[in-house]
C-alpha cells in the first residue's frame, strides 16, 4: 500500500515535470486571482480593526440625581451590574468627574472655579458592555431598562452613530465571505478547467493504466495533487507578491499586514478550491472504465 | 475454464457488434481469433478485460463474471492479463524500463522487486540495451516487444494480443508472433486477433473465425480465401 500511493505521488510529480510550463502559468493565473483577493483581505483587515476598536469603546455612561447617596449610587450600580450584557460597572463621584475634568480638559478647568464651590458635576456610573451586547438594539434596550431606573437623572451612548458602526462591521464581514466565496468558486473553475486539459493530455496513461489494473484513486490521486497543490502554491504566491505590494506601500499608507489566521484561510481557501477543482475536471475528464 | 462466453450478445443501437457467442479458452490454450475488420475481435477482447459488458449473456475470466462483478474488482481482474495492441500504446514520456513497470508500479510491487523482474524481462526480450530509451527512438519492431513485455511482466494468465502485428513489416510480424508462441510454451494462455491467421502455424493454436460478430465454423468459412 505504500509503495502503491509513493507511486501514485511520483506519477503526480512526473505530471507536473512534463508539463512545467503549463503548470507555472496556471500557477500564476491562480497567484494574480488570490491576490485581488488578498488585497481586499489587508483593506477589510484594517477598516475592520478600525471598526472594532470603535465598538470597543460602546458603553453606558449613566448619570445620576445630585440627591443620591453615595451608598445608593453604590446599589444601583450593583444592580445593574447584575444585568445581562454587561460586563463591568464604574461608579464615578462627582470628586471623580471633576478630577477627571480637570486633566482631559485643563484649559476649560477655570470655568470650575468661575462656577464656585458649591457646583459639583453630576456622579455617573459607566457600564462597559460584553462584546455581544455592543449593537445598537442591544445597547438602545439596556439603556432604556436602566433610565427607568429610581435616581437615574440622564443616560448617554451614542446612539446616533452605533446603528450605523453596527451595519459597516456587519457588511464588511458579509462582503469578506461574498469575496470568499466568489473567489473560492472562480478559482476551483480555473483549476478543473486545467485538470481538464491535464487528463485530456495524458488520456493515453489513464487509459494504460486501468487496462494494466490501476485502482481507480491511483489513477485520481496525481490529478487531485497537482490540483491541491496549484491552490495551496497560487495561495501561497499570491501572499508573496501581496507582501511586496504591502512593503513597497507602508511609507505612504499606514496599514497592518493580514494575522496569522487569516494567512492560514487563505491558503485553506486555496487548497479547497483546488481540491475541488481538481474533483470537477477529473468527474468530467476521467471516461468510465466501463463504456 | 479461463475465459467463458455465454451466449454472449453486444448491441450498440441494436446494431449486433458480437451475437450469440459461446466460447471457453483453457489454461495454457492458444486461440486465434481471426475475422475481416468490424468482424468483432476487437469487442471481444474489450468483454475479456471487461471495458465492455455484454448486451445479454455472461463473460467469466478467471473467475470474474461479468454480470457480478464490482468496479472495484476490475483492477484485480485486469492485473491477471496481459494486453498487447496493434498501436502499442506506449507512453511516450516514459523510458522503456518504466513503461514496462508500469504494472507493477499500478499494483504497489516494492522498487526493488519491479527492478529485479522488469531487468530480467528486459534481457530475456533482448532489450536491455534499450531500457533507458524513450519509445520514439525505438523501431516498430521494439516498441511491440516492450509492448509484449509490459503485458508480461506481471505473470498475467492470459495474454491478449489484439493485432500486434497489423502495424508491422512481415519480418518483423514473424518475429512477434514466434515470441507469442514462446510466451504460449511457457504456460501463459494466448489470445490472439489477427486478420491473417496465416502467420501463426496450424498444429501450434486453434482457431476461430468471426464475421458480423459470429462465430463461424472455420470448416465452413469461406472468408480464408479472401485473405
Amino acid at each position: 500500500m505504500i509503495h502503491l500511493l509513493s507511486n501514485a505521488i511520483q506519477e503526480g510529480l512526473l505530471n507536473i515535470r512534463v508539463k512545467l510550463g503549463s503548470f507555472l502559468i496556471t500557477l500564476l493565473m491562480v497567484s494574480l486571482s488570490f491576490m485581488v483577493f488578498d488585497i481586499f483581505l489587508i483593506i477589510s483587515w484594517n477598516l475592520g480593526t478600525v471598526l472594532k476598536n470603535e465598538q470597543e469603546n460602546v458603553g453606558i455612561e449613566v448619570f445620576l440625581s445630585d440627591n443620591l447617596t453615595e451608598v445608593e449610587a453604590v446599589n444601583l450600580a450593583d444592580i445593574i451590574s447584575g444585568m445581562e450584557g454587561v460586563r463591568a460597572v464604574y461608579y464615578v463621584s462627582p470628586q471623580e468627574a471633576e478630577a477627571v475634568f480637570r486633566a482631559d480638559l485643563p484649559e476649560q478647568a477655570d470655568l470650575l472655579t468661575l462656577l464656585g464651590p458649591q457646583f459639583h458635576l453630576p456622579p455617573s456610573i459607566q457600564i462597559s458592555l460584553h462584546p455581544d451586547y455592543r449593537t445598537s438594539e442591544k445597547v438602545g434596550g439596556l439603556a432604556r431598562t436602566v433610565s427607568g431606573m429610581d435616581g437615574v437623572e440622564d443616560i448617554v451612548y451614542g446612539k446616533e452613530y452605533l446603528p450605523g458602526l453596527t451595519k459597516a462591521v456587519d457588511i464588511l464581514e458579509s462582503l469578506v465571505i461574498l469575496a470568499g466565496l466568489v473567489l473560492a468558486v472562480s478559482l476551483s473553475l480555473i483549476v478543473a478547467n486545467t485538470v481538464r486539459l491535464a487528463v485530456a493530455r495524458r488520456a493515453l496513461a489513464v487509459q494504460i493504466m486501468s487496462i494494466v489494473g490501476a485502482p481507480g484513486w491511483f489513477v485520481k490521486i496525481p490529478f487531485l495533487g497537482e490540483g491541491l497543490l496549484t491552490g495551496v502554491a497560487g495561495a501561497a504566491g499570491s501572499l508573496l507578491f501581496t507582501v511586496a505590494v504591502s512593503w513597497m506601500l507602508s511609507s505612504s499608507i499606514h496599514h497592518e499586514f493580514l494575522p496569522g489566521k487569516w494567512i492560514m484561510l487563505v491558503l485553506i481557501l486555496g487548497a479547497s478550491s483546488g481540491a475541488a477543482g481538481s474533483w470537477i475536471g477529473m468527474k468530467s475528464g476521467i471516461p468510465k472504465p466501463r463504456s | 475454464m479461463l475465459v467463458t462466453f455465454g451466449n454472449v450478445s453486444r448491441y450498440y443501437n441494436d446494431w449486433p457488434a458480437l451475437e450469440n457467442i459461446n466460447l471457453q479458452v483453457h489454461q495454457g490454450e492458444f486461440l486465434v481469433v481471426s475475422g475481416p475488420s468490424g468482424a468483432g475481435k476487437t469487442t471481444l477482447f474489450r468483454h475479456i478485460w471487461m471495458g465492455d459488458l455484454p448486451s445479454t449473456g455472461a463473460v467469466e475470466v478467471a473467475g470474474y463474471r461479468s454480470d457480478r462483478i464490482r468496479k472495484s474488482d476490475l483492477p484485480f481482474l485486469r492485473r491477471k492479463l496481459g494486453i498487447v495492441f496493434q498501436d502499442f500504446r506506449l507512453l511516450p514520456e516514459r523510458t522503456v524500463f518504466d513503461n514496462v513497470a508500469l504494472p507493477l508500479q499500478v499494483a504497489g510491487t516494492s522498487p526493488k522487486a519491479i527492478r529485479r523482474r522488469v531487468f530480467s524481462l528486459l534481457a530475456e526480450m533482448e532489450l536491455n540495451h534499450r531500457r533507458g530509451s524513450y519509445p520514439h527512438e525505438l523501431s516498430g519492431g521494439e516498441q511491440q516487444r516492450v509492448a509484449i513485455a509490459r503485458a508480461m511482466v506481471s505473470h498475467p494468465v492470459i495474454l491478449l494480443a489484439d493485432e500486434p502485428t497489423g502495424n508491422l513489416d512481415p519480418e518483423v510480424s514473424q518475429i512477434v508472433i514466434d515470441l507469442l508462441i514462446e510466451i504460449n510454451r511457457s504456460g501463459t494462455a494466448i489470445i490472439l486477433a489477427t486478420h491473417d491467421p496465416r502467420q501463426v502455424p496450424a498444429g501450434v493454436a486453434r482457431f476461430l473465425y468471426l464475421d458480423r460478430g459470429h462465430l463461424v465454423n472455420p470448416n465452413l468459412w469461406d472468408g480464408y480465401r479472401q485473405l
